[in-house]
């Protein structure tokens, strides 16, 4: 596509750059996002963006506090996958001390992480809709999380900021019935992203807003370090669960879906893909589900030995990491957050390069940014 | 003094007056009423209830809507252009109402001293020019409200808005020449009577241009998926600074426009009050009431058909970007409404003389 003004046109008329505020109290900036557009009519050129709206000091207030009181504030970065974050930590922390968490624990980590992810990616879904104006979606994005949310409360006591995992394993087993009703769920959610896929995949006004907007090549996605989705769109064959394996995700037989273009549908293509990937291993999680121990011993004052630990895990934006320095004391000497939404952030300007304000709407949604995990 | 009132009221002038008085009241309950239709109606598509607490089934929301717009603070911006600002609203509302007074409801209402009343304010002969003539005159309340309210979002709200609405116009006018080609008057109840005495409704034999209008009347009231002068995710609209009942003046004529467009259709389409599969004319000659409320009736279910269309759009699609709007507009409607308009006019001379 040619995105020039036509010459004769640049010589008769004086044309000038403006600058558009876009946010933060912008409703498509998904959050306290700022972007600062310089645009040439409705193009832009030129891109700022200006975070820390929501910035709460969460890794020096975790320097505050003993391994264990730290555990709930991580569930604030991304809040819309607490569990998933509240993992990264832990796992973290376990890294740290050395301890083998049980391998019935870590199949329900699993299946609750999963379960988080098409949680997270639900909203995803229906918010990205929303920006595009296709308003239904968003409605039964959220009619079918709240199943999800559902078992999740019931095996976390919690709906939103679970608090998810003790340190060494999980606190409880699911409890009675939670199976069955899990696996009439995922039976449901199946057709359910069928219908999704049906209102917008095929969608001509979907594949026109969506297709060839917000390019960016594998090349540049390695090089500013994007992760998750976003980078897989890009066709990088790159999932912590299967690179990096961790937790059981080694057990599990699962697919990575790859995009080809790196374009905003190849990202939704791509997550849409990740939720029936997660269908699939939460089943064969509960198929596998091994007996044993919950929680491994763990002595309740915890002090690592001098040392570090950097563990990382797949979060539902992308890899979230967890670097944690002990040195040797009941509370950590510095927590490091390596959050996927902040670094995705960052492919939005090469992504956004001589696009429409339009697509600039449709482009943070395809990121999928939380902007609590952006500040932190 | 009774028999004055009387005769008062049977001048022309006064009879005038009852009927403007009789249509502004039934328009402005169906245009608030639609609001309420709307919301509901997406509650239904989007699984939830929508809203139902005022009132029951939420009836009285559409008036709680008007009284809280009426009683919010009227800002206007210090960098706005005053005057342009307070008036914009206005070009919005006003033309779409006036097309009212161009649509006729029913045949001709007879009383018991076998009178007869026009269903209509005014039967004008040119009366779907006035209505284009007015709808082009709407466009300038988004021009200007955009315009004025010397900010930048609205700005570009403004400059969509026209830009759409002028290249939707072009297609909407010729799809609507064809149906004045077929029925050889500009007059809107020559229409309904032309399609009474082919015994055909027009969106048969000019599917085509019914499809068009179908398009442009929904680019027209920059509805989903054209919304984007509105475009509430991304540049929040041409109304962004309006606050009040100027929003509020925004907002009614958005939907006053619906009414209006799918109150035309049916009219150029779909035989207007015509009930089907009955020879209404010869039946008009016996039970003159009797055919003049039921035609009532089904210009009604019909007009309710197409403002059904507009929302069941809005709950299914997403929105067009602005390029590819245009594109839609300049290089697939223009044509196809081009080349149909030949066609019709080929069909015409050589085929029905």
């Amino acid at each position: 596509m040619n995105n020039e003004k036509p010459s004769y046109l640049r010589e008769i008329l004086e044309t000038q750059e403006i600058e558009l505020n876009m946010g933060p109290q912008h409703p498509a900036t998904h959050g306290v996002y700022r972007a600062i557009l310089t645009l040439d009519g409705e193009r832009i050129v030129g891109l700022n963006s200006v975070i820390g709206y929501l910035h709460r000091g969460i890794e020096k207030w975790a320097e505050y506090r003993t391994y264990k009181q730290a555990t709930p504030i991580f569930d604030r970065l991304d809040y819309l996958s607490a569990v998933i974050n509240c993992h990264g930590y832990v796992g973290a922390v376990e890294k740290l001390l050395g301890v083998e968490v049980p391998k019935k624990a870590e199949y329900i980590r699993v299946i609750c992480d999963e379960l988080q992810r098409i949680a997270s990616h639900l909203i995803w879904l229906g918010t990205h809709a929303l920006d595009i104006g296709a308003m239904s979606v968003l409605f039964y994005a959220v009619r079918e999380r709240e199943p999800v949310v559902d078992l999740l409360e019931a095996q976390l006591g919690q709906r939103l900021l679970y608090n998810a995992y003790p340190i060494g394993g999980v606190r409880l087993d699911f409890p009675k019935g939670w199976v069955e009703v899990c696996r009439k769920f995922l039976k449901v959610l199946k057709g359910k992203i069928d219908d999704y896929e049906e209102l917008l995949t095929g969608n001509r006004i979907w594949r026109q807003r969506t297709i060839g907007v917000g390019y960016i090549s594998k090349e540049d996605a390695i090089a500013w370090g994007l992760s998750g989705p976003t980078l897989r769109a890009s066709n990088v064959y790159f999932d912590v669960r299967k690179s990096i394996p961790y937790s059981a995700y080694a057990d599990f037989d699962f697919e990575i879906p790859l995009g080809q273009n790196g374009d905003v549908y190849d990202r939704y293509l791509c997550r849409v893909k990740e939720m029936r990937q997660s269908v699939r291993i939460i089943e064969q999680a509960l198929d596998g589900m091994p007996e044993g121990e919950l929680k491994a011993k763990v002595s309740p004052i915890i002090r690592p030995p001098v040392g570090e630990a950097y563990f990382t895990i797949e979060g539902s934006k992308g890899q979230l990491g967890f670097y944690i320095i002990s040195d040797g004391k009941e509370k950590p000497y510095r927590v490091h957050i390596k959050s996927p939404s902040f670094i995705n952030l960052q492919g939005l300007d090469v992504m956004s390069k001589h696009q429409l304000i339009a697509d600039m709407v449709a482009l943070i949604g395809s990121i999928d940014i939380v902007l609590g995990e952006v500040d932190r | 003094m009774i028999t004055y009132l009387y005769d008062l009221v049977k001048t022309p002038f006064v009879l005038a007056l009852i009927k403007i008085v009789i249509l502004l009241a039934v328009a402005f309950t169906v245009i608030a009423y639609i609001t309420l239709v709307e919301r509901r109606l997406l509650g239904f598509f989007q699984s939830r209830l929508g809203p139902n607490r005022v009132g029951p089934w939420g009836l009285i929301q559409p008036i709680a809507d008007g009284v809280k717009l009426f009683i919010k603070e009227d800002t206007v911006p210090i960098h706005s252009n005053s005057l342009l600002f307070r008036i914009a609203p206005i070009f919005t509302f006003f033309p779409s109402l006036v097309g009212f007074g161009v649509l006729t409801f029913a045949l001709p209402w007879v009383t018991p001293s076998s009178k007869m009343h026009l269903f209509a304010l005014a039967d004008v002969d040119l009366g779907i020019l006035l209505i284009l003539s007015l709808s082009s005159l709407g466009i300038f309340g988004l021009m200007l409200g955009g315009y004025a309210s010397g900010s930048k979002y609205p700005y570009f709200g403004g400059l969509r808005a026209c830009s759409q609405m002028l290249s939707y116009e072009i297609p909407l006018t010729l799809s609507m020449i064809t149906v004045v080609m077929m029925a050889n008057s500009f007059r809107l109840s020559d229409i309904v009577t032309a399609q009474q005495k082919y015994r055909l409704y027009f969106f048969i034999p000019l599917i085509i241009s019914f499809v068009v209008y179908l398009i442009c009347m929904i680019a027209e009231t920059n509805r989903t998926p054209f919304d984007l002068p509105e475009g509430e995710s991304e540049i929040i609209g041409f109304h962004t600074e309006y606050s009040g009942m100027r929003f509020g003046f925004y907002y009614v004529g958005e939907y006053t426009n619906v009414v209006f467009l799918s109150m035309l259709a049916p009219a150029l389409f779909l035989g207007g009050y015509d009930i089907p599969f009955v020879n209404d004319i010869a039946l008009w000659q016996v039970h003159p009431q009797l055919i003049s409320i039921l035609g009532f009736c089904s210009y009604a279910i019909k007009s309710v058909l197409f403002a059904y269309f507009y929302i069941w759009v809005r709950a299914t699609f997403p929105r067009y970007r602005y390029d590819q709007l245009l594109k839609v507009g300049w290089l697939v409607l223009l044509p196809i409404s081009l080349v149909n308009l030949f066609i019709v006019a080929g069909i015409k001379l050589f085929l029905l003389k």
